[in-house]
Parts: structure tokens; C-alpha cells; sequence
């Protein structure tokens, strides 16, 4: 019986030596760690983008790097642990879920230079660069093209967890959509705006979530809640006359098979910001505070309209230009 | 000499003390309705409900049912009253299906309050929920068949999961390198699918029964394994290569004729095949557990087993084969999920799934239709959560999401009382 107690331990640390995979250290060179937040580094929305730009660290810097995937939230701390025990120089978290255990990690080990994505601290720490995007920049630019594409006369959107780098893009779209309706005396309305699934993971949840929207008369979809809207595009897929937004990424790029679907994606590039925060701890430029990625400096932006771009008209397009214009200038107000 | 509550008790079957409470909730109930909602609505408001799906149909159309919301709120809100009297009164003989009836009437007052001045799609709603509870009703029969013959199998969410990826993955080789029909690769994955829940479910029968290992530990650590493992090769392979993961959805086809049927046609013959698949799966298990030897025997091994082994049953032989058919029941679950769903993998997208389908089994008292029934009712709190939400019913999402569970400990705690497991349930068998 004990064997085999052994036998069944023995399993489950291979299966997180499998899961972990951290490639062993070297002395000399920069080492960054990444540690991801739940749903995996495949879930083609920002625990993907955050290393892509991990990738690019590595490519254009020379810096090596490596991740670790947080399976459950009690994974963050043990994860970011496994770094600064094994002497990163750098550790990037993905996720505003991170921010308490990243904050801990970085006033006990002020040596260790950490950026976070999606966290400011308030006030800053001096070894932690907060990564935040406007968002809402971005998706009130979706909005308002949703509004403006939409045949029910309602458009819908819904997010993973009610936390504020999920709601920043449903209040921005929301906003976008009222503008049109101001500007074009229509009424769209936004459906969903209270509704959460609860979790990250579940794409049967976001394929369930889509077709309640679509029951309901929604005809424009923007899922914001990582892989799990990979099942509401299943969900669109199915429904004739119906269109997705992605989030995060270009999604006809990160998930082309939906691409006949996606009218845009909400753009938060995360990569740039967090090579960029690299970049700058190798150079030794790093400060601790916040960055903030907007429309101005490209860190938000909506994607090209690919299969639909012939679809949307010119006169559509044009106010999209003048309205980024005016989100820049300050001139239109996001709702956020 | 009796009271009168002990033969209003007598008539339902139930305790004197319980007659009354039903009695005291069904009035309650009726109160509730009309504090909660009648009171909200105005009596110019009106709740359209809309009776046909969305997308293309084969049932009959049928016109929006449109009614005045607050004379609504009020007749409920009175007949909840008079089933109460009559319960205080005089005693229902079915009296459980009162408070089913009582629930019902509770939820349509909810709806028709959250849907006043709009319209909300009921057709819809019933379908969602339908299609939520099928993989937590696959799980809690994957759970039935296992505990039955007195096999703690906790790892139905790491059975679940890995069907899923295997799904995904041999569905995807077949259909994207072997260039397959599609039909053919779905039912490749499918049947992978169902290999590897076997597989694995083989694996715990032979820890829980050939070494005895603590089966809620083998459990734990099969579906510890099955994270690692299915993550790994996800993050390895499905990323890399975008067309293994792309196997493509079993299509809806509509059963003739009960698909006309306005309402339930669409909920429930409008479906996919592997929707058809558990419901053949539980008329087949229900059947098989009450009405054949096998499903005597499996019985006696799970209530008690020296007793079995006596008269001549193979305890052994039993546990492995009901558990590793309990394996690919889960292997189903996880197959839903892909290949009648969302058509890809993602790491850990079971997201408990498997769990709530042991509870849907408790829930269900170890049958395989309570522990449909129970799926349902998740399933139906899970879509009324989602309906609500869309419909902007002033409550805070993280109370919305609490719905299934609230749901879950009232009718546990209320209605279906003590749940006896098989005696022998978690036990390993020691042969004399």
C-alpha cells in the first residue's frame, strides 16, 4: 500500500515537472520569468501576447527567458517563488489577479526588478513597473463600429471576472455604441453588460454565454474573457449574420479559423509594453511606476476589418479616424 | 388519536412537522412574489416571452406570448397563497410536486419582473439550460456507474479533461492530415475519446481495486495528472499547430416530426447527437443498473460485497468493468465539451465540470435520472443566471453566479432529504 502511495506521489510531481518545465539557468546572461495567469500560455488572448513579448525580448535582446503557467490562483505566489529563488533577474506577472502576490514578492526581493500587466500600484514600488492599458480607448472605437454595423439594432458583450481590465473594455464599448446613438439619433442598445461567467477557462461557458446573447437579439458579440470567448466564436459560427470583436489580439490572425467572423479585435499590446519594460531593465533604465498604453502610443487600437473590411462603410471608417483624433485630444470622453 | 397536522402529514406521505413548513413556505412564497415583484411593476408594463429559438428551426412558429406583467405577479402570488392554505388546510397527497409546481411558478414571477417592458426568449432559456447540464449530467453518470459497485471516482474532471484533448486531437489528425469526411472524423475523435476515458478509468479500477490505494488519492492523483499532461501537450503541440486543434462540431439534426412540437421541439429535438447520446445513455443505464443481472450484481458489490463474492459474483471483475465504463462515460463528457460544443481544446476548460457532476450524482441519490434531474437544475440555474444578467436585473454578478449553489444547498437541504450511498461505497474489497 505505502509503495504505491509513493508510486501515485511520484506521479503527481511528474505531472507538474510537465506542467513547469523550467529550463535550468545559466550564470551569465539577463533571465526573465514570466508567470502566467490562469487559462495557459496558449489561450491566444494576454497570457499569449505577454509572452510573445517575452519572445521578442529574447530575439532582439538576447535575454533569456522562461515561463511558468499558474494553474490555479494559489499557483501565483508559488510560481513567482520558483523564479526568485532560481535568481531572475527580471519576473513579469500577467494578470490584475497577480497584483497582491507580485507586491509582496517585490518589497521582500528589492533586488529583482518585476513589471505586471494589467496593475498599478498607487503609491508606486520602486522595483515594479505597473503595465496598464486605456482600453476603453480602444473598445469605444469598437463600439461605436458595432453600433454603426449592427442589423438587430442590439449588440452584445459579457466578460470573464467583474474585475476592472475586463470591465474597462465593456464600459469603453458601451460608450462608443451611446456615442453613435447621440451622433446618429439611433437606438442601440448594448446587451450583457451585467453578465459575467465567472471564470477564464470554460469555453463551453462562452459558447452558452454567445448564444444567450444571440437569443436575445444580439448580432455583434465582443467576448472579453480570454479563451473563453474562443467558444462563443463557436457559437457565431453557427448563427448566419451574427459577428464577433475579439479582444487582446488580432483575433484573424491569433485564431484565423474564425476570421470569417470577426468584424475586428480590441487591440491591447501587451507585447511591445512588456519587451519595452524589458528592454529597459537590461539598459538599465528601469524605473518602478506605471506605464499606461493608449491610443496615442499605439499600446491600444482596434484591428483591420480583414473578410469585412468591404463591408464597413467609407463614411463609417472616416469617423472612426475622426474619433480617434478626438480621443486623443481629449475631446470625446471614454466613459472610463 | 392523531392531530391534524399528522393527517395532513399522512396524506403526502411526509412528517407532520414537514406538511406544515411546506405549507408555511408555499405561502411565503406567495408573499414573496408579491413584496419582490408586484410591487415593482405598474400595471402599463408588459413581458413578452419570446416562444421561438433563434437561428434556423423546424418547429412550428409559434406568436410571442405577450401579458400584462402585474396581473401576472398578482395571480401568481394568489395561487402560491392558495396552494399554501390548502397544504395548512387540507394536505396535497403529492406534495412534492406542489413545491415543484410552487418553484416553477416562483421562477416564472422572477422572469416576468426582470422581463417587464422587454422581451425575453424562453424558448432559449430552456435550450441553454439543457445544453449547460449535459456534460455535468455525463460526469454525475459517469460517478453513478462507478459508486454503484462502491468505487469512489473522484477523477471524473481528469477523465473529462483528457477526452476533451483527445478529442480534440485525434478528431483534428483525422479530419486535417488523414483528410477524412468530417463525419468520420468526429466519430474518430469520439471513439479516441471514449479509449482514453476507458484508459484512465481502467487505471483507478486497478489502484482502487488490484493495490487498494486509497481511492479518493488515486482520484486526486489522476486528475492531477491529467492537468499536467493535457496542459504540457496543449501548450507543445495544440499551439504549435493550429490545425490540430481545430476538429470541427458534431451538427445539430432535427429529430422529424417531435421537433414541430412548439417549445419543447427545439429544447430537446433540435440537438446534437451526442445530446441524443446521454439521453440513450440514461434510459440504457437505467434499465441495465434496475432490470438486468448485471446491474443486480453491480448493486450487491456496492452495498455489500463479502455478501456477492459469497454467492458466486466476481467483486473484482464487477468494480473493473463498471469502472472503466465509468471512464468512458466521462471520456463523453470531456468529448461534449470539444466536439458538441466549442470544437477546440483549452487547457483546464473542464473548469469543474467533473465535480459538480458528483454532486449532481449525490443530489440524484446515486440514480441515473435524479442525477439528470439535478444536472438540470444547475444547468437551468446556470442559464436563468446568464438570462438575468443580460437582462439587467439590478443584483451583483458575483451573487448571480452563487445562483447554481444556492439552488443546489435548498434543494438538497429541503427536498431531497438524506442521501444514503451504496454501503460499501469508497471500500476496498479484501477477499477471505
Amino acid at each position: 500500500m505505502r509503495k504505491w502511495l509513493i508510486a501515485t506521489v511520484g506521479l503527481m510531481v511528474l505531472a507538474t515537472l510537465l506542467a513547469a518545465c523550467v529550463p535550468k539557468p545559466t550564470p551569465e546572461a539577463f533571465k526573465a520569468g514570466m508567470v502566467t495567469d490562469v487559462g495557459g500560455i496558449d489561450d491566444k488572448s494576454f497570457n499569449a501576447t505577454s509572452w510573445h513579448g517575452m519572445e521578442l525580448a529574447e530575439e532582439e535582446l538576447g535575454v533569456e527567458v522562461a515561463y511558468l503557467e499558474s494553474q490555479q490562483q494559489t499557483d501565483y505566489a508559488v510560481n513567482i517563488t520558483q523564479f526568485v529563488d532560481q535568481g531572475y533577474d527580471m519576473i513579469v506577472t500577467v494578470g490584475f489577479l497577480l497584483g497582491e502576490d507580485t507586491a509582496t514578492f517585490a518589497q521582500q526581493n528589492p533586488e529583482t526588478k518585476f513589471a505586471i500587466v494589467d496593475f498599478a500600484y498607487d503609491p508606486p514600488i520602486e522595483n515594479v513597473l505597473g503595465l496598464t492599458f486605456a482600453t476603453d480607448e480602444a473598445a469605444f472605437l469598437a463600439g461605436y463600429l458595432a453600433a454603426g454595423m449592427t442589423q438587430t439594432g442590439k449588440v452584445g458583450t459579457f466578460g470573464g471576472i467583474e474585475i476592472p481590465p475586463v470591465t474597462i473594455f465593456m464600459v469603453g464599448f458601451q460608450a462608443g455604441v451611446e456615442y453613435y446613438n447621440e451622433q446618429h439619433g439611433t437606438d442601440v442598445e448594448v446587451l450583457g453588460m451585467d453578465l459575467f461567467v465567472g471564470n477564464f477557462e470554460s469555453t463551453d461557458d462562452g459558447r452558452r454565454a454567445g448564444e444567450d446573447l444571440i437569443a436575445e437579439g444580439a448580432d455583434i458579440i465582443m467576448p472579453v474573457a480570454g479563451p473563453v470567448g474562443l467558444g462563443t466564436a463557436a457559437a457565431v459560427m453557427e448563427h448566419p449574420g451574427t459577428m464577433l470583436i475579439g479582444v487582446d489580439t488580432d483575433w484573424c490572425i491569433s485564431a484565423e479559423e474564425y476570421c470569417s467572423v470577426t468584424l475586428t479585435s480590441v487591440l491591447k499590446n501587451m507585447d511591445v509594453a512588456v519587451r519595452d519594460a524589458i528592454a529597459m531593465a537590461v539598459e538599465g533604465t528601469f524605473e518602478g511606476g506605471t506605464y499606461v498604453g493608449t491610443l496615442a502610443n499605439n499600446g491600444v487600437g482596434i484591428a483591420p476589418f480583414h473578410e469585412f473590411d468591404d463591408d464597413v462603410p467609407a463614411e463609417l471608417k472616416a469617423e472612426l479616424e475622426e474619433i480617434t483624433q478626438g480621443i486623443i485630444d481629449g475631446t470625446i470622453d471614454t466613459g472610463w | 388519536m392523531s392531530t391534524v397536522w399528522e393527517r395532513i402529514g399522512a396524506r403526502g406521505d411526509v412528517s407532520a412537522r414537514r406538511a406544515r413548513t411546506y405549507g408555511l413556505i408555499f405561502l411565503g412564497v406567495g408573499l414573496l412574489i408579491f413584496l419582490l415583484f408586484a410591487r415593482g411593476a405598474t400595471a402599463d408594463q408588459a413581458t413578452t416571452f419570446v416562444l421561438t429559438p433563434s437561428g434556423e428551426s423546424q418547429a412550428l412558429p409559434v406568436p410571442d406570448l405577450s401579458v400584462p406583467s402585474l396581473t401576472v405577479l398578482y395571480g401568481f402570488a394568489l395561487v402560491c397563497v392558495f396552494v399554501g392554505g390548502w397544504q395548512l388546510a387540507r394536505g396535497f397527497r403529492r406534495v412534492n410536486l406542489a413545491l415543484g409546481g410552487v418553484a416553477v411558478l416562483f421562477v416564472l414571477a422572477f422572469l416576468t419582473w426582470a422581463a417587464r417592458d422587454r422581451s425575453m426568449n424562453l424558448t432559449g432559456l430552456l435550450s441553454s439550460a439543457l445544453l449547460r447540464s449535459v456534460p455535468i449530467a455525463l460526469a454525475g453518470l459517469s460517478g453513478v456507474l462507478c459508486e454503484r459497485c462502491a468505487v469512489i471516482n473522484i477523477a471524473i474532471e481528469g477523465m473529462m479533461l483528457t477526452g476533451a484533448f483527445i478529442a480534440a486531437l485525434m478528431g483534428s489528425v483525422a479530419a486535417n492530415i488523414w483528410e477524412w469526411p468530417s463525419w468520420a472524423a468526429l466519430l474518430f475523435g469520439l471513439a479516441s475519446a471514449l479509449a482514453a476515458g476507458a484508459l484512465l478509468g481502467l487505471l483507478l479500477a486497478v489502484l482502487a481495486v488490484r493495490f487498494k490505494v486509497d481511492q479518493i488519492i488515486a482520484g486526486t492523483a489522476i486528475n492531477i495528472l491529467a492537468v499536467g499532461i493535457t496542459s504540457f501537450l496543449s501548450a507543445r503541440i495544440l499551439a504549435e499547430f493550429q490545425y490540430l486543434n481545430n476538429p470541427g462540431i458534431f451538427p445539430r439534426f432535427s429529430i422529424p416530426l417531435l421537433s414541430k412540437i412548439p417549445i419543447i421541439g427545439p429544447v430537446f429535438f433540435e440537438q446534437n447527437g451526442l445530446v441524443y447520446a446521454l439521453f440513450v445513455l440514461l434510459i440504457v443505464t437505467h434499465v441495465m443498473l434496475f432490470y438486468t443481472r448485471w446491474g443486480l450484481r453491480t448493486r450487491a458489490v456496492g452495498e455489500h460485497p463479502r455478501a456477492a463474492d459469497t454467492l458466486g459474483i466476481n467483486v473484482f471483475r464487477t468494480r473493473y468493468i463498471n469502472v472503466t465504463l465509468g471512464g468512458m462515460v466521462a471520456g463523453l463528457g470531456g468529448a461534449f465539451l470539444v466536439l458538441g460544443s466549442v470544437g477546440r481544446f483549452d487547457e483546464l476548460m473542464t473548469a469543474g465540470k467533473g465535480f459538480i457532476g458528483l454532486a449532481a450524482m449525490i443530489f440524484g441519490k446515486w440514480m441515473p435520472f435524479g442525477a439528470f434531474g439535478a444536472a438540470l437544475i444547475f444547468g437551468f440555474a446556470d442559464a436563468l443566471q446568464t438570462k438575468l444578467a443580460i437582462l439587467e436585473v439590478p443584483i451583483a454578478s458575483q451573487f448571480l453566479l452563487m445562483a447554481p449553489y444556492l439552488v443546489t444547498m435548498v434543494v438538497l437541504a429541503g427536498v431531497v432529504g438524506e442521501a444514503v450511498p451504496p454501503a460499501a461505497d469508497g471500500q476496498p474489497y479484501e477477499k477471505q
